[in-house]
């Protein structure tokens, strides 16, 4: 393992540490401009690889960041989920990507509500944001169904403008969990 | 929780202990980095990309089992900079890079940490060669190389850094005692 990363399950996915293999699908991702624009597009290789080892390093940092998604059916990556909170980052954040050919099947919600009940649960975070660029429509509604609101725009050193998102508090998940 | 399955050595040399980067280094990289000093290996760079270069050294220990050591001074327990070995994707080839805080420089702890690197590619990884890559007017550097004993190989066209001199250090049969008798 390359973190210490622990392994989630949900209905249809794992959510576990990145491990060396996964480098191709990451990298595939970031280079497609189309689906990386709001998250962090990488016009050459050695950017995109250098992405991969620098999440990694988030783990050591912080404790925390993206998992592999891995769909239990077919076992391969489908995605990446995590808490994120690089240098300049005015908060922590919930983030969810969908690779290639797994999008339209509800993996970023069930693989995102997963990651903030651990955030909740085993990280000990009472609050979250997910950070969002305007144009990125599919994930403001992945946010809005999660019951996430609008509280600000801010301009992101890295990404520019992007739009805050407020999570469910903690209490507030829980209790809806329940439910 | 899973274990990690890869470790970060200690190494110890006359004056440096030679370990993975702690938090308290990255306020020493992001001012060394905002500064003109760093021109020379990607700077001046703001602090939050400062913050990725350094979470981006200690994955690269974890994606291939060696990177840059940071430097702590024995006698001061400051961070006097980061030496090691680096092969990130694209990377021409495997190589021994040293980058020192301002504070540190003149003192010969670049040659004395890129030695130990050395060793411990030759040694424990079982390099058979490595290089260094250096910007042409990094004369510092290129003073460094030449003290443990690398020569002039080419120039190469790095597609990041731009105009690269690429210096290839001894052969591991070519250094005795890992080239501190050879080349002192």
């Amino acid at each position: 393992m390359l973190t210490n990363a622990p392994t989630l399950e949900t209905e249809r996915l794992i959510l576990r540490s990145p491990v060396t293999g996964d480098a191709e699908a990451v990298i595939a991702f970031l280079m497609d401009e189309g689906r990386a624009k709001g998250f962090g597009y990488c016009s050459t290789r050695s950017d995109a690889w250098r992405w991969f080892a620098l999440s990694v390093g988030h783990w050591h940092i912080h404790g925390y960041g993206y998992f592999t998604v891995v769909d239990k059916a077919t076992e391969m990556p489908v995605g990446m989920v995590g808490i994120w909170n690089p240098e300049g980052w005015p908060e922590p954040e919930l983030g969810w990507v969908v690779f290639d050919g797994a999008e339209g099947k509800g993996i970023a919600y069930e693989a995102a509500q997963r990651a903030l009940q651990w955030a909740y649960d085993d990280l000990g975070f009472t609050t979250m944001t997910s950070q969002i660029v305007p144009t990125n429509t599919r994930s403001i509604a992945l946010a809005e169904r999660m019951g996430a609101h609008h509280e600000s725009t801010y301009d992101n050193v890295h990404m520019g403008e992007e739009m805050l998102f407020r999570h469910l508090g903690a209490k507030a998940f829980k209790a809806g969990a329940v439910a | 929780m899973s274990a990690i399955t890869f470790s970060i050595p200690t190494l110890e040399t006359e004056r440096l202990i030679m370990r993975a980067f702690c938090e308290d280094d990255i306020a020493f990289e992001k001012a060394f980095l905002a500064s003109e000093d760093s021109r020379f290996v990607g700077g001046p760079m703001p602090p939050h990309r400062a913050w990725r270069s350094i979470a981006m050294v200690t994955g690269h220990w974890a994606l291939r089992g060696f990177g840059l050591w940071a430097l702590e001074d024995k006698e001061t327990g400051q961070y006097v900079g980061r030496v090691g070995l680096w092969y990130p994707d694209g990377w021409i080839e495997r190589e021994i890079g040293w980058t020192l805080m301002p504070h540190a420089w003149g003192k010969g702890l670049a040659t004395e940490a890129a030695m130990a690197s050395r060793a411990h590619a030759y040694d424990v990884l079982g390099w058979d060669t490595a290089i260094s890559c250096i910007a042409p007017e990094n004369t510092a550097s290129k003073a460094v190389a030449r003290r443990l004993g690398a020569t002039f190989e080419k120039h190469y066209e790095e597609p990041e850094y731009g105009t690269t001199e690429i210096w290839r250090h001894p052969a591991p049969d070519a250094l005795i005692n890992g080239g501190m008798e050879a080349y002192a």
